[in-house]
């Protein structure tokens, strides 16, 4: 069964996008040419409709594929050449939910397997109850994973699925679900082209316009920023411990520094303290230990600035003392010290 | 010469005659390699071979302590880390008898505060003479301890296969060399896993993050077909109310009064378990946190206990396969996943066949080595074969005898 022209309104992801412009016979450079002006305003469309909606969403239209299919491609392209990291996400996110939401109405199982091979997902419908359940799909556990990982409720975590044979079980919400994080990273992946030299002049303006109108957004949607001092009664349980343990010369795992330093780096302590910290250790090494903190804090090596890890993987490794109220309303450390900074400035 | 320097000298040798046998891992231009060197003590990392013939040129010259090649596989292995280029790793287990609670090292492992010096026997958490949590450990690997490795192995390669669905073909199980296995995936479907999809698989392994409440509620003990948690809980949960007993009970911090008063009932649960579900829930009879006791009790023994940073560590370096643990003088030694129960580690492991060594020792732990049994030397001079003397040497454990 071929993508019907429908489909490929709905999907439009599935194909490749320099093909369907190329397919298209629309010339990038000559975008401003009035025959192309229903597709280009259409795509201005999507990306706005994405920045003015909660959760971000594109709508569709049904039977305007003529307009429809083609618009995607050129808001990717508009889209990139914003120059804007949130305007791309929010953009890209915006498609998924859409895409989300058409394909868990689908009847028709086919379709969305359709759908997944693009991703080379390996999938199935199973024909018989697994586990005292029915199941609409079985996929490979690696397709299920790279996709749920992002996921922090229970009902995610492959500890809590049906799993036999290398094949999850999952039911059509879920696989629509999975499905709307493989396309939001597609399209994430193919707003990093640069395309800003290939556009004529007059797209760049409304290109430039755009990134403007939302430009005060652009700057809040930044992370909320911690306080300049460090406020120690705002430390996570984890944190507390790993600290006291430092501070001690107590033994701490090779992960529990490295959470401690990042957290500490991420809440403005300078490096500095954060050396003369470690101090107490019997095998303190000055050289060293500037060395790593340095590097966590991007100023050496692949300069890039480490986040701290969050509960899920201090879980994993047995390094979280057990959550209080807070945690259980957060994700991270760094997180639970942003709340935590807040209500004890009120 | 000292014992450095004899060690040293045994596994050159060995290289010399067997280095032929050293397994190059899959693809492996594009692994990174590093060595452990006698004498400076150093590891030597960022290295990488054209070919399996280079490796064992390089591994018969260098005689390496210990040697280790990546599981990721790079674009440029002798990069820098950053600038590597990670194309995707094999899928990788440790499961170390150190992470195993067994009685038997109050007996054999010792421990030494790097604080006060003061010393004793086993794993502690804290020094007891000064609250230090530093410590030098001297480990010994034994039977016991081997033992329970294999049987945390066994769990981890029935999850791998019957769950995870990888072929007996793609499971490669191998003792480490010294106190453990190792498992190695290397299907080319696991490859491209980043850490976070590992953290989940590990997570799966160790029963971390589990919830009961999302199980079907009809899955009974007894009619739970497939595998996966679900039905490893409900059948646990069952087989471990049935043969458990009173003292069991108490042994995890039940009041006796109530663990009779349980067991009293049992059959009547029992039945009910088997009859409908949820299972988990029986109003009046037994307790939400009683059963959560239950399902903790089958996490533990159900669960495999793998070192959970090893397979999270996508760029993590491990023993190369046929080659020389400096740690004992053993080989690390792969065999077929089926053949794990008969496999005898200190059988299949020994190196060194031939010739005798002699050597001062002061006071040694019994040992294994083939069908020798070894050890109770105190103060006195012994004449051993080589496996046993190159094992205490390098356990430290002994002094060359000119």
């Amino acid at each position: 069964m071929a993508l019907t022209i429908t489909d490929q309104a709905k999907y439009p992801f599935v194909i490749d996008a320099a093909d369907e412009v190329k397919r298209q016979d629309i010339d990038i450079s000559n975008l401003d040419n009035p025959s192309f002006k229903p597709i280009v305003d259409r795509a201005f469309d999507r990306i706005e409709e994405a920045l003015n909606s909660n959760p971000p969403q594109v709508s569709y239209h049904p039977q305007e594929e003529a307009i429809e299919t083609p618009s995607f491609p050129i808001a990717i392209i508009i889209a990139a050449a914003s120059n804007s990291d949130y305007i791309k996400r929010r953009y890209a996110l915006a498609e998924a939910i859409r895409a989300f939401g058409l394909l868990q109405q689908e009847e028709d199982r086919e379709k969305i397997i359709k759908v997944a091979k693009i991703f080379n997902w390996k999938i199935r419908t199973p024909t018989i109850p697994v586990g005292h359940r029915r199941f609409d799909f079985a996929l490979f556990f690696v397709d299920y994973l790279r996709n749920a990982e992002v996921f922090h409720e229970d009902e995610w975590k492959l500890v809590n699925k049906i799993l036999a044979k290398g094949e999850v079980y999952v039911n059509k919400h879920e696989a629509a679900r999975l499905l709307q994080e493989e396309i939001r990273r597609r399209i994430e992946k193919r707003l990093t082209a640069n395309v800003r030299s290939m556009l004529p002049e007059a797209i760049l303006q409304r290109v430039d316009g755009l990134s403007q109108k939302y430009a005060s957004r652009i700057e809040r949607a930044r992370l909320s920023m911690f306080p300049k001092e460090v406020v120690n009664e705002a430390f996570p349980p984890c944190i507390h411990l790993f600290y006291g343990s430092a501070k001690t010369g107590t033994h701490i795992s090779h992960l529990g520094r490295f959470t401690l330093t990042s957290f500490l780096i991420n809440v403005n302590m300078k490096p500095e303290e954060i050396v003369n910290l470690f101090r107490a250790s019997a095998d303190f090494n000055e050289r060293m230990t500037r060395y790593q903190v340095e590097h966590i804090a991007g100023d050496r090596g692949s300069r890039t600035k480490y986040r701290s890890p969050t509960c899920d993987t201090l879980k994993t490794h047995a390094l979280c003392p057990g959550p209080d109220e807070l945690c259980k309303k957060i994700r991270s450390p760094l997180r639970y010290y942003s709340q935590k900074t807040r209500t004890l400035k009120k | 010469m000292d014992s450095q320097a004899f060690i040293r000298q045994k596994f050159a040798e060995f290289y010399e005659e067997n280095a032929d046998k050293i397994e190059a891992p899959p693809l492996i231009k594009q692994r990174e390699f590093g060595f452990m060197v006698f004498q400076e003590n150093i590891m030597v990392r960022h290295k990488s071979f054209l070919n399996a013939e280079a490796l064992r040129t390089y591994m018969k010259e260098a005689a390496p302590a210990h040697a280790y090649h990546s599981t990721a596989y790079y674009e440029l292995p002798e990069e820098r880390m950053e600038n590597k280029g990670w194309l995707g790793a094999d899928l990788y287990f440790d499961i170390d008898a150190d992470h195993i609670a067994t009685k038997c090292k109050e007996t054999h492992d010792q421990w030494t505060c790097k604080d006060c010096g003061f010393g004793g026997k086993g794993q502690p958490d804290v020094c007891p003479a000064c609250g230090g949590r530093r410590f030098d450990q001297k480990t010994w690997p034994c039977d016991e301890c081997l033992g329970a490795a294999k049987r945390e192995t066994i769990k981890l390669v029935e999850m791998l296969t019957a769950e995870f669905g990888f072929t007996e073909n793609e499971v490669e199980v191998s003792f480490s060399g010294h106190r453990g296995y190792h498992v190695h995936v290397a299907a080319e479907t696991a490859r491209e896993m980043d850490a976070g999809a590992r953290k989940e698989l590990v997570d799966y392994i160790t029963g971390t993050g589990l919830n009961v409440a999302l199980f079907s509620p009809e899955a009974t003990p007894l009619t739970s077909d497939s595998v996966s948690w679900q039905s490893r809980i409900a059948k646990g949960a069952y087989e471990f109310l049935r043969t458990t007993t009173t003292k069991d009970l108490i042994g995890l911090g039940m009041k006796e009064k109530r663990a009779t008063n349980l067991l009293s009932k049992k059959q009547l649960i029992l039945e009910s378990w088997k009859k409908r579900g949820p299972w988990w829930q029986i109003e009046g009879i037994i307790k939400k946190e009683e059963v959560n006791m239950f399902i903790n009790q089958v996490i533990e023994q159900q669960s495999a206990k793998i070192d959970t940073m090893v397979t999270t560590d996508i760029h993590r370096l491990i023993r190369l396969l046929n080659s020389l643990h400096g740690k004992t003088g053993w080989l690390k030694v792969a065999f077929p996943a089926s053949t794990i129960d008969a496999f005898d580690p200190l059988k299949s492991a020994v190196a060194f066949k031939r010739g005798e060594v002699k050597l001062y020792v002061e006071k040694t732990h019994r040992f294994r080595i083939g069908d020798e049994w070894y050890g109770g030397y105190e103060n006195r001079e012994v004449e051993l074969p080589t496996a046993a003397a190159v094992f205490l040497l390098c356990k430290d454990a002994a002094k060359l005898v000119d």
